[in-house]
């Protein structure tokens, strides 16, 4: 039990980090599908940065410096060049993958992955099981109850919505809606670096070619699933990826009967059965991610 | 004489451009504290852009706007709330899954920056027991009824205790006696030294409540703040207008001055009905209440006007007439046919045409040609796989847009770029044809300038003396009066009375809100 706990925790996390990306930003009114970009980006310069410079701190810094520059540039595409926010989200996951892998072999030539000599600091024995988890996977549940306030109990969370949803009530109360998307992606950049430093650095301490597998996207489904709320988001995210945990069980109990392909499947069957049922509760407004924002 | 006391609001030489087009040209007007001004003029006179102007929407090309003798740097909203000038927008503008305390609370600075849930509804109930407006707080922005919505809305801008609002055709949605509330409340604000801009469009709603008006005509000024004893209301109709030549009821129901007489009589004899729903009731779906047992007799060569304050269930009565919302229970015949479980394309077979409430997303696509806009009636009546000439569909488009007075420069031009009132003639061109023997017309005449409302009344008429049936949908009790040969009021999914002419103001207005037994 306290086995799959911690795997859940341990994939959940960088999930859960890049999620609430995706929430800051749905409530700013862009459905962000460039998650999976900032996320590898975020993965990438941890653990290069770790092995270019040896430091940590440093590493990080590289990590959320280039996090945040990827997503004003999403917000400068979006916002002054005018394009549709979602070819422009696909674009910078695009541009994410291709980045890093390019940067990658650029460094250190055709390698499949590359490996830190060490990551992020583990909880330690105090912590019992969750010894080997990292302190990113510990700040999780108080960074959502942080952004839950932040969203829902401010009056700055309150303009960030109403920038979403009604941009031009924002204008009409004062409030820039450029301005709050161009907080919101920035800020999202933040919580994404910390995914991808979870998911390359948190137990592995390693960056390998693509290594997001479409985490990006599950968590933007967690996004719809969480009905854009911050713990709903949390909580869809980690029943993704308990999922997931479920699936390599079923991997050990079931062996070569049951094809390995499709337990591997799990957690993506999962995001579209999440985001199917969640259109189903909300009489379809998922469909919304494609509607004009409104500013009239 | 006033030297010492500064006006409340000052505009001095404002223009502003739309690229070519001028929205505002030297607009000179100043307004007196602690009185109700009335600003008026037709659709497209530039009384919205005037509007958004002194509230810092819209950053004007140039001018100078003043508030209580200082200057207001120009098209910034904060600012403009700073020195006390708010706006209420025509069509609100409030999130609609906020809760009214959180509406209330986005644009306040009035508390601390964090708060409960119990907290926020604590901070502005009081709020709203001061102006009078008896709702939950925690109600949903899209659970109110208009009239509470525009109350949560004025409720919005007085968060910091506005010294100038701005109400932007606030009457436009409400109903004659939900406008006579809202004056009370005005009179009310006024009394606290609220000076109040009221952007009106009907000159009797001017004469109720308003101390001075000014008229405002093609982006220019033609009448600066004169005070009401001086005027006549004639002499504003004129001011307004400035000589259409529409005759003479019509002008009187295009500017709302006086009610217009009707002008002809019915002519239902014992024809069989075009239109006949009988017991309707539809199934809830979210768009709007849901029909509960309407049944509604058309006629060939009758007009029917279906009054009611907005969201009472006139676009469902729309949508199930055109077979789009699912019918519970009744039937519905069409020249005589039961059509309850057939198609669009089946019962515009029969006669349907339809002008939709938006005409630029249910009316037209945008983004494709004007002959597509125009062909697509036949195309879509025909074989899904026949081949089309796109040539001689061309030309046929061309010949009525003429007809139909449309100004284009080519039938390839997007539907998008045209005005509003060529758009909704381009949708009648398509929709009202010799084959139209049911013409739904769900508020054919919002938005457009004088010219093209007295276009679209006559096409109706025209379109009824040829022996049609029209169902005329409107908020504008003017324009119903006017045209309509019989008139039924809607309330909840509901026809609610049915009146003859000569129209009585109060019977209809009560049975809108209900107030009728």
């Amino acid at each position: 039990m306290n086995d799959l706990v911690v795997a859940i925790l341990r994939s959940g996390t960088p999930l859960v980090y890049v999620t609430l990306a995706g929430v800051v930003a749905q409530r700013a009114g862009i459905w962000h599908l460039g998650l999976e970009g900032v996320m590898i980006i975020g993965a990438a310069s941890t653990i290069i940065g770790i092995v270019l410079t040896g430091s940590l701190g440093l590493a990080l810094i590289a990590a959320v410096v280039l996090c945040v520059l990827a997503s004003v540039l999403l917000w400068f595409t979006i916002e002054k060049l005018k394009a549709n926010p979602i070819i422009a989200g696909l674009g910078l996951t695009g541009l994410g993958v291709g980045g890093t892998t390019l940067a990658s072999q650029s460094i250190f030539g055709s390698q499949a992955s590359i490996t830190a000599p060490f990551g992020l600091p583990r909880l330690g024995e105090a912590f019992g099981p969750f010894a080997s988890l990292s302190v990113l996977v510990a700040a999780m549940p108080f960074v959502v109850a942080l952004l839950w306030v932040l969203l829902r109990r401010t009056r700055f969370g309150l303009q960030l919505a109403a920038s979403g949803e009604h941009p031009f009530a924002a204008r009409g109360a004062g409030v820039e809606p450029a301005r709050m998307r161009l907080f919101a992606l920035a800020f999202g950049g933040v919580l994404a670096a910390a995914g991808g430093a979870e998911l390359a650095a948190g137990s592995l301490q390693i960056f390998a070619q693509n290594m997001t597998a479409g985490r990006g996207f599950m968590a933007f489904a967690a996004v719809v699933f969480g009905v854009s709320h911050p713990i709903g988001a949390a909580f869809a995210a980690m029943f993704f990826s308990l999922v997931g945990a479920l699936g390599i069980r079923a991997q050990l109990v079931f062996g070569d009967a049951v094809p390995h392909d499709l337990l591997l499947a799990l957690p993506y069957i999962a995001t579209v059965f999440g985001v199917w049922l969640s259109g189903r509760l909300r009489g379809g407004a998922a469909s919304s991610a494609f509607g004009e924002l409104r500013d009239y | 004489m006033t030297d010492s006391i500064p006006p409340a609001l000052v505009c001095r030489d404002i223009t502003v451009r739309f690229g070519d087009f001028v929205a505002l040209s030297d607009v000179n007007l100043s307004f007196e504290r602690g009185c109700i001004h009335a600003v008026v003029g037709q659709n497209g006179a530039g009384k919205t852009t005037f509007a958004r102007v002194a509230a810092g929407l819209i950053r004007p090309d140039a001018g100078a706007v003043a508030i209580d003798g200082q200057p207001m740097p120009l098209g910034k909203v904060r600012e403009a709330r700073r020195l006390g000038v708010e706006l209420v927008h025509q069509s609100f503008a409030l999130p609609p899954s906020f809760s009214i305390a959180e509406a209330m609370e986005f644009g306040a600075e009035r508390f601390g920056p964090v708060f409960s849930a119990r907290g926020l509804v604590n901070r502005w109930r009081s709020h709203l027991e001061a102006l009078d407006i008896d709702v939950d707080p925690r109600k949903s922005i899209r659970d109110l009824p208009v009239e509470t919505q525009q109350s949560v809305e004025i409720a919005r801008a007085m968060v910091s205790d506005a010294s100038i609002l701005i109400l932007d055709e606030p009457t436009a949605v409400l109903s004659p006696t939900g406008a006579e509330a809202l004056f009370e409340r005005v009179r009310r604000l006024k009394k606290n030294g609220v000076t109040v801009i009221l952007v009106l469009h009907k000159i009797r709603e001017v004469l109720a409540v308003a101390d001075t008006v000014s008229v405002l005509r093609g982006g220019r000024l033609v009448a600066a703040t004169q005070p009401m004893a001086s005027l006549s209301a004639s002499a504003i109709a004129d001011m307004i207008v400035g000589g259409t030549s529409a005759n003479d009821d019509d002008a009187n129901a295009l500017v709302g001055a006086e009610r217009p007489r009707h002008a002809s009589a019915a002519t239902t004899g014992a024809t069989a009905a075009i239109l006949q729903l009988d017991g309707v009731s539809t199934l809830a779906d979210g768009e709007g209440p849901p029909l509960d047992d309407v049944s509604l007799e058309l006629r060939p060569g009758e007009i029917v006007g279906v009054a009611g304050v907005e969201g009472n269930g006139q676009k469902t009565l729309v949508r199930v007439i055109a077979g789009l919302a699912g019918l519970g229970r009744g039937g519905i015949e069409l020249a005589g046919i039961d059509v309850s479980a057939a198609d669009l394309a089946e019962r515009r077979r029969l006669g349907l045409s339809i002008i939709p409430f938006e005409r630029n997303s249910e009316g037209l696509s945008l983004n494709s040609s004007l002959w597509e806009n125009w062909s697509i009636r036949s195309l879509l009546s025909g074989r899904l796989l026949r081949p089309i000439r796109p040539g001689a569909l061309r030309e046929q488009s061309d010949a009525a847009l003429k007809r139909w007075d449309v100004r284009y420069r080519s039938s390839e031009q997007r539907a998008g770029s045209l005005s509003g009132g060529n758009a909704q003639k381009l949708i009648f061109a398509r929709e009202v044809h010799d084959g139209a023997r049911l013409i739904i017309a769900a508020q054919p005449t919002r938005g457009l300038d004088i010219g093209a409302t007295a276009f679209v009344w006559q096409a109706l008429r025209d379109a009824r003396d040829r022996g049609a049936a029209v169902l005329l949908i409107s908020s504008d009790l003017d324009e119903l009066f006017d045209i309509s040969d019989r008139l039924v009021v809607m309330l909840s999914g509901r026809i609610v009375a049915d009146y003859r002419p000569p129209y009585a103001l109060g019977a209809v207005g009560a049975a809108m809100t209900g107030a009728e037994a």
